[in-house]
């Protein structure tokens, strides 16, 4: 099992038996999401909490495995006695789940050069947003309202690459691992970088820095070197480094074809990872030249099951969820700008396109 | 300089100038006058001794005053001697040497210019050298252009050289083969520009080569030290814009499409061109929104290039060479790397969102849960998988970007693309699919040379800013279909060496195979999706690359004046674009090939040495048929008339003057002997009478056509007047196409209102022989007769046995010792100026007659665009009311759905099955007599 989560929901009407699973099986990981009673297993307490005046009490949990091994997810579930839930529609689902992000409070953060500041999200300020999945490929969706919602773009070129491409070149074993060697790697070795065109020097004509990548990969070019003369630290970095602005840039360009104020990014792939979550900032960052913001979600990875879950009880946790947050006086002492950065501007402000990240 | 040491010589590649030139007083005055202009600008000249000792020599010479140029810059003069330019002379090399060299930038003979773009894998060259020109003091031209009142003045400050811009690319790698080129052509002599000039030569007087690209950093020195000359950098996206927008402005059918491996050339209007995304892949990605002529802007690129292929390709693949790569890539399947939809949704679309089930969800996705080490996958599979995910990205990219700035096109150039059928099938899909179908992503022939362009582009005072479409004219010398612009070696320097290039190709067994039925050339399938279908067996490996060929600029071409709508004008009626008729002309011209050698063999004596040139013209043809076979858009965009004047140039580049001479010298003496029977014929008819059998004679005499096989076999069985005579008996109206009646009122009226008569006539001849004596003179007689000026327009060079416009004064003068109405009418157009004939009469009452003249057409081809013609035609056409278009060539093959602005008759006799079937519904030997009156 590779993560497991639980937010607790705190219900005070008559406690119903519910251990409900939703699944989310993607091409590389299986999401699960189930809801447990309160009298269930309490290892650990719930590192994310959400409070439900009304309703039931339990907890929400989430797991996630490989694709892969299957067999592991389903011994999982034998084990935990968990009800296997319906089919699903994957896209649907990442809406639903992201509706959630409603009802979680600090659930939306921005993250550049390594610091995370949590944003409130206005709630009848939401929408239109653009939420890019990043799985395998990476979907953009283009969020209207509640079930109202297209798919407008995506890039084949997302979490399946990285991790795909990264385990013929580095011969890792898992994606966690070669997220685990990016972080020592360092991208000079691989990447053609502007200077070393330049002779060193920036193209200052065009507004580029010497240590913007040139082009990926562009050093492995050489013929003086081998793929067992790289180290895969460097090339787990560049990689990752690859892919994190090429779906940062589509999802700028995207968010600003369709002027959307916002773009969550969610997915498997930025796992909490503050690489990923750097990188793809930092693209969003260059791109829009400062003027728009990647955010991220606690829950990333467990939209689509977390909607799949949603769809069980459209209309009670839906609700539930949207009117039971919205008294929670910690909502109103963070309904302010303070959590946004000066050059983000307000978050009114319709000329600003607002990136949020989601993620669990 | 002092230490100069006795007589030294001003020699031009080894020619003194004293003896070639018979150089005099006022050119070294007028030397001496740029050397005082260079020197109030601050500038120290070396040379100074060595001019003012030619002066002192000089001005024992005979000194003809219109020998100088009247401007400085004036860089070309026609005359029977040659000219030198001397304006911003310069010695060249080390004062100390003996014989220094005098360089002579704006010397218009032979000179060259010279830019470069070296990049990483190739350098890129382009060079312009000007030949001189044919002869062109023939009276007839004088005198046309005093008739037509023709200026040789130029609009501009500076002329527009005519000459040629080569495209050369040489590997990097090989850079010594580039420099020997170089050195060889001599092509650094004449690289540099007045700018370079000041500031460079106040040093050591060294010539200056702009460049662009990382290599003109890399290699400076290594210039330097062969070569003597310094690379001027030019910025690289300077270059890239001033490139892009010079092809897109001068080459008429520069962009191109390319969906589902099929071609498509695109026309963009000049005026309608701005603002486009350039898309530059070399190894990252540049997207530079352009607004105009050096307006550009980089607005966006990723760092996902051209490298990354190469660069993580390399390290999956341990390929050699990026080519070596991206052939790799023809053989894939990327079902085993990809994640597709399908392999999410058990093999079936996901409909909702409109993803068919090939649809790549995650590039190496599928990598991820296959237990297979790197070793366990093919490289093909994966070099197509990288490439579709970079392509794919790319294009995804570039259309956000246009879409963001509204611009309307997106072109795409650069390494990455090579020409790749794949690559571009994928980048376009991309484009295709993201814009809905909204946008077309376009591509550039000669997209390698961008940079190249850009960086000669930046020269000053070579007048290619100022040059229109319509002068330029692009050619594909032999060895084009071979290499494709890709130089290995030396030079190729004269046609010996030529020869046994082609001698040689044979002998190394890459003969180019006879044309072969051509299978339908999708590379790839629906939408890019599918496994590109490898070629084997062809001539290279990028056999979908198309050939650069060489630019020919040609000042003197201009849009003919009478075209009703230039801009829509397609010159072509048979679009090669069609596989089955591109397959039916070129059997015709193989079926052709061996009967035209041998009568270009004939023409120039038979001799060993014209057989061996034969048979290099017939390979070289052949070989430019099978890369066409091959790649039908290899060439740009090919109708039957480019066809048509391929082989005539082919002919003319192994100096095949005029295949068909004595051909055509046997049948104008034959038909010239029976003219004036004919004449006498003709007179004792009544007018109604006389205009149709006029017109059924040059239908019936247009049956002499060496083009047409059909009729070549007519020949064997009789005399020509014989077959003429046959040939008018058969003409039964109605004919085919027959709007005579219409023609017959706007000429004699109907009733009795008698119509006023046409002022000029522009009669585009055909045929020598009895198609345009016993065919087209009679009735340019009898146009003469109704006061019409009759001006008959005829090919510049020699194509089949096509009367040309140096062989037509004769004719008509022969012809007017037996008419007096044609005698006078040439003596009127200057056509019989030195021609020995009868002048008992009055010459007074001779210049009463209506002028009879020739002009020539500009072209060598045996159809005619109609978008380049020559200025004397162009001029002569401005006061024409009326257009007789005669013969297959230029009335049916080219121009039959052309619509001009004055009175137009279109004349022939089709002489091809299938072209009858195709054009008229008719059979072989049907005629067409269509006449539109002006719109």
């Amino acid at each position: 099992m590779e993560h497991n989560r639980e937010v607790e929901i705190d219900g005070n009407s008559n406690p119903i038996q519910i251990s409900r699973l939703a699944l989310d099986i993607g091409g590389s990981l299986i999401k699960l999401v189930y809801f447990s009673r309160n009298s269930g297993d309490d290892e650990d307490p719930p590192k994310d909490k959400v409070g439900v005046s009304s309703g039931v009490n339990g907890r929400l949990h989430f797991a996630m495995f490989e694709t892969a091994k299957i067999n592991d997810c389903l011994q999982f579930i034998s084990a935990n006695k968990l009800l296997l839930g319906g089919g699903f529609q994957h896209q649907e689902n990442c809406t639903n789940g992201m509706s959630f992000i409603k009802a979680v409070n600090q659930e939306a953060f921005t993250y550049l050069n390594g610091s995370k500041e949590f944003v409130q999200i206005n709630h009848n300020d939401l929408y239109p947003y653009l939420l890019v999945n990043i799985g395998s490929g990476v979907s953009m969706i283009k969020v209207d309202g509640d079930g109202k919602f297209e798919r407008v773009s995506g890039t084949s070129v997302g979490g399946g690459t990285f991790w795909g491409l990264g385990k013929l070149l580095t011969k890792c074993q898992s994606f966690d691992e070669l997220l685990e060697l990016s972080h020592r790697g360092d991208n000079k070795a691989i990447d053609t970088l502007v200077g070393d065109i330049y002779g060193g020097m920036d193209y200052s004509k065009i507004g580029l820095s010497s240590t913007t990548i040139a082009s990926s990969f562009g050093k492995a070019t050489s013929h003086c070197k081998e793929l067992e003369d790289y180290k895969p630290e460097d090339i787990s970095w560049s990689l990752l480094r690859m892919i994190s602005n090429n779906i940062g840039q589509i999802s700028y360009l995207n968010a600003l074809r369709f002027g959307l104020k916002r773009i969550f990014f969610g997915g498997f792939f930025i796992r909490s990872h503050s690489y990923t979550m750097d990188t793809i900032a930092v693209a969003v960052h260059f791109w829009s030249k400062g003027e728009a913001k990647a955010m991220f979600l606690r829950h990333e990875g467990f939209l689509g099951a977390l909607g799949a879950f949603m769809s069980y009880e459209r209309h009670s946790l839906d609700d539930l969820v949207v009117n039971q947050m919205m008294p929670l006086p910690v909502n109103a002492s963070l309904g302010t700008d303070t959590n946004y950065d000066p050059l983000n501007g307000d978050i009114n402000g319709t000329e600003s396109i607002q990136c949020s990240v989601y993620r669990a | 300089m002092a230490s100069l040491k006795e007589d030294p010589i001003l020699g031009i590649d080894g020619i003194t100038i004293k003896e070639e030139f018979g150089i005099g007083k006022p050119v070294i005055d007028k030397l001496r006058d740029d050397r005082l202009a260079l020197e109030t600008e601050g500038t120290v000249i070396k040379g100074e001794s060595v001019i003012d000792k030619v002066r002192e020599e000089g001005s024992g010479g005979q000194g003809e005053r219109d020998m100088v140029p009247p401007t400085s810059n004036s860089i070309h003069r026609s005359g029977s001697r040659p000219q030198l330019d001397l304006s911003k002379a310069a010695i060249e090399g080390n004062f100390e040497e003996r014989d220094p060299t005098i360089l002579l930038p704006n010397q218009s003979d032979d000179i060259s210019h010279l830019a470069l773009d070296i990049g990483g894998s190739l350098i890129k060259l382009v060079y312009f050298s000007r030949h001189q020109d044919r002869p062109t003091n023939d009276k007839r031209k004088k005198t046309v252009k005093e008739r037509l009142g023709i200026s040789n003045g130029n609009r501009r400050s500076y002329p527009i050289l005519g000459g040629r811009l080569h495209f050369v690319k040489f590997e990097t790698s090989k850079i010594n083969e580039c420099l020997d080129f170089i050195s060889s052509k001599q092509l650094h002599r004449g690289g540099m520009d007045s700018h370079s000039w000041h500031s460079d030569t106040s040093s050591n007087g060294n010539a200056v080569i702009k460049a662009t690209g990382g290599g003109a950093y890399k290699y400076a020195d290594l210039f330097k030290e062969r070569l003597g000359v310094s690379l001027d950098k030019e910025d690289e996206m300077d270059c890239l814009v001033a490139g892009a927008n010079f092809l897109l402005k001068a080459i008429r059918h520069e962009a191109f499409t390319h969906m589902e491996g099929q071609k498509e050339f695109v026309q963009i209007d000049q005026n309608d061109l701005f603002p486009y995304l350039l898309v530059n892949i070399g190894s990252g990605v540049s997207m530079i929104k352009v607004d105009g002529d050096g307006k550009f802007e980089r607005v966006s690129g990723t760092n996902v290039g051209g490298g990354t292929y190469w660069g993580l390709g390399r390290l999956l693949n341990q390929c050699k060479s990026f080519d070596e790569l991206l052939e790799l890539s023809q053989k894939g399947d990327n079902r085993t790397i990809d994640m597709l939809v399908g392999d999410i949704y058990g093999g079936m679309d996901y409909n909702k969102i409109g993803l068919s089930a090939s649809t790549i969800a995650s590039s190496f996705g599928k990598t991820i849960s296959e237990k297979k080490e790197l070793t366990g996958y093919r490289p093909e599979d994966i070099s197509l998988s990288l490439l579709r995910m970079i392509s794919y990205n790319i294009g995804q990219i570039s259309y956000l970007n246009a879409l963001r700035f509204g611009l309307k096109r997106i072109f795409f150039g650069g390494f990455f693309i090579r020409g790749h059928a794949y690559t571009m099938d994928t980048i376009s899909f991309a484009v295709h699919f993201w814009s809905k179908g909204e946008a077309q992503a376009m591509f550039l022939r000669h997209e390698g040379f961008l940079g190249a362009l850009g960086a000669f582009m930046s020269y000053e005072k070579h007048g290619l800013d100022d040059l229109m479409v319509h002068q330029l004219v692009e050619r594909f010398p032999m060895g084009a279909p071979y290499i494709g612009g890709k130089i290995h070696g030396p030079a190729l320097g004269d046609l010996n060496e030529k020869i046994s290039w082609m001698e040689k190709f044979v002998q190394k067994g890459t003969e180019i195979t006879a044309p072969v039925p051509m299978a339908s050339s999708g590379t790839t399938g629906l939408g890019g999706f599918e496994v590109p279908s490898s070629k084997g067996g062809t001539l290279r490996s990028d056999a979908s690359a198309l050939n650069v060929g060489v630019l020919h600029l040609v000042p003197t071409l201009e849009v003919f004046p009478q075209l009703a709508d230039p801009k829509m004008y397609e010159p072509n009626t048979i679009d090669l674009a069609d596989h089955s008729e591109l397959e039916y002309w070129f059997t015709v011209l193989s079926d052709h090939l061996p009967d035209l050698v041998d009568k270009a063999v004939a023409s120039e004596g038979g001799t060993d040495d014209s057989k061996r040139r034969g048979d290099a013209f017939a390979r070289a043809f052949s070989a430019h048929l099978a890369r066409l076979m091959e790649e039908p858009a290899a060439y740009g965009k090919l109708g039957l008339a480019n066809l048509l004047e391929l082989r005539e140039e082919c002919l003319r580049e192994f100096q095949f003057v005029d295949a068909y001479r004595s051909i055509k010298h046997r049948e104008n003496e034959a038909s010239l002997a029976v003219l004036p029977d004919l004449l006498v014929e003709l007179d004792s008819m009544t007018e109604e009478t006389r205009l149709l059998t006029l017109i059924e004679g040059v239908l019936a005499a247009n049956i002499f056509d060496w083009g047409s096989r059909a009729c070549v076999e007519l020949y064997h069985k009789g005399t020509i007047i014989e077959i003429y005579r046959m040939s008018r008996n058969k003409m039964q109206r109605p004919w085919r196409v027959d709007d005579f009646d219409a023609f017959k009122e706007r000429m004699l009226g109907s009733g009795d209102k008698k119509p006023c008569p046409h002022k000029r006539a522009l009669l585009f001849v055909d045929n020598s022989g009895a198609d345009v004596i016993l065919g087209m003179l009679p009735l340019a007689r009898e146009l003469l007769r109704h006061g019409t000026e009759v001006v008959l327009v005829a090919n510049s060079l020699p194509a089949l046995n096509d009367v040309t416009a140096m062989e037509l004064p004769d004719i008509v003068a022969e012809a007017a010792k037996h008419c007096d109405i044609l005698r006078r009418a040439a003596e009127a157009g200057g056509l019989l100026v030195d021609a020995m004939i009868n002048t008992s009469d009055g010459s007074k009452e001779n210049s009463s007659s209506v002028p009879l003249m020739v002009v020539e057409n500009g072209c060598g081809s045996p159809c005619i665009d109609l978008r380049q013609v020559s200025s004397e035609l162009a001029a002569a056409a401005k006061d024409a009311d009326l257009i007789v278009l005669e013969g297959m060539g230029r009335a049916l093959h080219t121009n039959f759905n052309a619509r001009f602005k004055c009175d137009t008759l279109k004349l022939a006799m089709v002489k091809n099955q299938r072209l009858a079937e195709k054009l008229i519904k008719g059979n072989i030997y049907d005629c067409v007599c269509r006449y539109e009156p002006a719109s």
